[in-house]
């Protein structure tokens, strides 16, 4: 197989040798894992086993990571998206013919510049 | 080669479409179990392999063109097949028979199967009636074929959702489906033709400006199909509305037959190449757009489906680089979405199989129930994140090289960001389904059925052997590639080959 | 073939075609209503048809169906018959159009029974 060099900058990239270092650096960690594993008995007690939420008592089944708010973060900084265009997804059909009209124009003006 | 066998590839499922209701009387009436199923497995088998045998004639770098009724073109119609037909035409057969043997088990809770298969059949044949015509018009009614019975089978359980998307879905798309026909108008009165070669050769020496408004048409009225932003909208809905089944027959077929028309008609009947800049940054629009809406989503399929969104931009971006490589990476992306989103709607609709539902906040832990499941949905997560071994990388990679070498270095670092992005909802999904705790009703919940188990795990085995030999992948859609790049072939090719 | 159409002038029924597309168009923008949505598209892919049907048409011509005397004199039948092949295009595409109206309708139906209304702003459970 042929490498050919990229534009930018030294390397290559061969599928087989990146998925055989990655088999290897796979097992090189499961054996650190295996090595890290704990030694000392485990000791249960009713204290250690209860979930902290501000005094609340939670079952451990009900706990559950609100999935909308899985990434809270990336969405603080993406907030005109979330504020602006999420909320056009209107869920009314009128809504989607007008935006499909302004596509047909979008896309007209489009080709009508590139084409001249 | 089979003797006709491009007609044969569209007519066997149309056929076996109009005897599915008599099949399923004579199973009844007979008390023959399953002989609908069988019925329809063989059908497409047959379909698929009728679709292989052509493949080595045209890889060859031969142009099969086929005239209905022995009229020559450009008066007949004629079906022509050259390598970007055949990539098409290959991937819809395999993945109709992937979701045929996954839909076996899965459906079989529902009543009114008859008219489930019949319209499954259908939408196989007008999938691959637009794959393999060579006449404008003929692949509007193809089209048309494939969208009445898409609507019909997103409607298929007849509940509030399905009937709300379908409405949706059908209104929109009829739209589109409506410009189509008004540009194929336009460009009959323009040229007085509707064979595709022969248009394109009248319409070399018009003025550009004079198929500005047919191009607009043709690109709007496919870009719905594609879920091009902004002509999205219907998307989400419909596939979060559809069984899983049929969602991962639209997301694996249905774009790639909607994106195919669309080259088509741009690249060989108008010749615009200098468009794909507009593709390009409608490309980056949509991927960017998909990948932030489903990052908030509470459903796996809509999550899915916006994801869906997401993929086709970077079709988008690489087909309208319009470089070799550009293409040839698009092409390639294609071919792998094909692969990994059909996979992951069938790991959502197992899910729903076993547990009933597939919203997020309702699963979790389900790694202890599920490990088989659990593996493959971490498979296709992986590839279309695009993380090394497995295909989705392999086709990003191309994209973005091609990116960069084409000038246009923002366009591989937004395409990378949306890549992480990718990543991020699809650990979200793991971490919410998989792993997490596990509500307690959810302890008796049973691994997935074997033989809807067997195309998942086939479709990910793909996965990863187009990881670690992407050279396979990439002469795979090497001649389509060609095909693409070469409409001046094509043109004498059909014309001239009487 | 293209030059059976190029003479004729038909510049109104060109624009009542056009107009008939944007009315369809309009109707679907602005109508609140589901089945009022399916006329417009009905009105909207009519107004095609019409525009598709008049290219093929000629002053005074013949139907394109080769007859009696006509076979006698092929070059004049070609001179004056009009051009067959918009007229196939639009039967294919009325056939066509009939599917989807009544599946459209049908859906519309079960949309009532599901929703108690045919409002598009209040079919909207599926969103964002």
């Amino acid at each position: 197989m042929v490498y050919e060099p990229v534009l930018f900058g030294p390397g290559f990239w061969g599928p087989i040798v990146a998925t055989a270092a990655l088999l290897l650096i796979a097992a090189v960690t499961w054996l650190i894992l295996i090595c890290g594993r704990r030694i000392t008995k485990a000791q249960p007690s009713d204290q250690k086993m209860q979930t902290y939420a501000c005094g609340e008592v939670l079952e451990a089944e009900e706990v559950h990571a609100d999935s909308e708010q899985f990434f809270s973060p990336i969405r603080r900084v993406f907030k005109p998206f979330y504020r602006y265009v999420r909320p056009g997804h209107t869920g009314i059909l009128s809504t989607y013919l007008f935006w499909v009209v302004v596509g047909l124009i979008i896309i007209l003006v489009a080709i009508a510049v590139v084409l001249g | 080669m089979i003797p006709h066998a491009p007609i044969l590839a569209i007519l066997i499922p149309l056929f076996a479409a109009f005897l599915m209701p008599v099949v399923g009387i004579f199973a009844r009436w007979k008390g023959l179990k399953r002989a609908r199923e069988w019925f329809a497995i063989a059908a497409v088998l047959v379909e698929f392999a009728i679709v292989v045998s052509m493949l080595p004639a045209v890889w060859g770098g031969q142009v099969l063109v086929y005239q209905l009724g022995g009229w020559q073109p450009p008066w007949g119609i004629n079906l022509a097949i050259d390598g970007l037909n055949l990539l098409v035409a290959l991937i819809v057969a395999g993945i109709g028979t992937l979701v045929m043997i996954y839909s076996f088990v899965y459906m079989e809770r529902d009543t009114g199967l008859d008219q489930y298969y019949t319209l499954f059949l259908l939408i196989l044949a007008g999938m691959m009636g637009v794959a393999l015509t060579g006449d404008i018009f003929n692949l509007y009614v193809f089209f048309e074929i494939m969208c009445i019975s898409s609507y019909a089978l997103v409607a298929f359980r007849r509940n509030w959702q399905s009937i709300e998307a379908s409405i949706k879905y059908m209104i929109v798309s009829s739209l589109g489906t409506s410009f189509i026909l008004l540009g194929v108008a336009l460009l009959y009165g323009l040229a007085g033709s509707l064979n595709i070669a022969d248009l394109a050769q009248k319409l070399g020496p018009v003025a550009s400006s004079a198929v500005i408004v047919p191009l607009a048409l043709f690109v709007t009225g496919f870009g719905i199909k594609i879920a091009m932003v902004p002509l999205h909208m219907w998307l989400p809905d419909a596939y979060q509305a559809a069984p899983s089944a049929v969602a991962a027959l639209f997301s694996g077929a249905t774009a790639t037959v909607g994106i195919y028309a669309m080259m088509r008609v741009v690249y060989t009947l108008f010749g615009a190449l200098a468009i794909g800049i507009m593709f390009a940054t409608l490309g980056l629009v949509t991927m960017v757009l998909g990948a932030f809406m489903a990052l908030v989503q509470r459903d796996l399929k809509r999550l899915l489906a916006y994801s869906c969104i997401s993929q086709i931009g970077y079709i988008l971006l690489g087909i309208g680089l319009g470089t070799t490589l550009g293409i040839q990476g698009g092409l390639f992306h294609l071919f792998n979405n094909a692969i990994y989103k059909t996979m992951l709607f069938m790991i959502v609709g197992a899910i729903i199989y076993r547990v009933g539902t597939s919203n997020m906040d309702e699963l979790g832990g389900l790694w202890k129930n599920m490990p088989v499941t659990g593996t493959l949905f971490v498979v296709g997560a992986l590839a279309i994140s695009g993380v090394p071994p497995f295909n989705g990388f392999a086709s990003k990679w191309t994209i973005y090289v091609a990116g960069i070498e084409a000038g246009q270095p923002v366009f591989t670092i937004i395409a990378l960001i949306t890549s992480a992005l990718t990543l991020a909802y699809f650990l979200k999904a793991l971490n919410s389904i998989f792993l997490g705790q596990r509500p307690a009703h959810l302890k008796d919940v049973k691994e997935t059925p074997r033989s809807m188990l067997l195309p998942i795990i086939l479709l990910a085995v793909l996965c990863v052997v187009f990881g670690v030999l992407p050279q396979l992948g990439i002469d795979l859609v090497r001649p389509a590639q060609e095909a693409l790049m070469n409409s001046s072939g094509y043109i004498s090719a059909v014309l001239g080959g009487a | 073939m293209c030059e059976i159409h190029r003479g004729v002038k038909l510049d109104f029924i060109y624009i009542i075609a056009m107009m008939l597309v944007a009315l369809g168009l309009y109707c679907l923008l602005l109508k609140r209503n589901l089945i009022k949505m399916v006329i417009g598209l009905a009105v909207l892919t009519d107004g095609i048809h019409l525009f598709l049907i008049s290219l093929g048409y000629r002053a005074g011509g013949v139907a394109a169906i080769v007859s009696g005397d006509w076979f006698s004199d092929l070059p004049g039948f070609a001179a004056r018959a009009v051009d067959p092949v918009p007229q196939a295009l639009v039967l294919t595409s009325i056939v066509i159009n009939i599917c989807i109206l009544a599946l459209a309708l049908s859906l519309a139906i079960y949309a009532y029974r599901h929703y108690g209304t045919l409002d598009p702003s209040k079919i909207r459970r599926l969103k964002e």
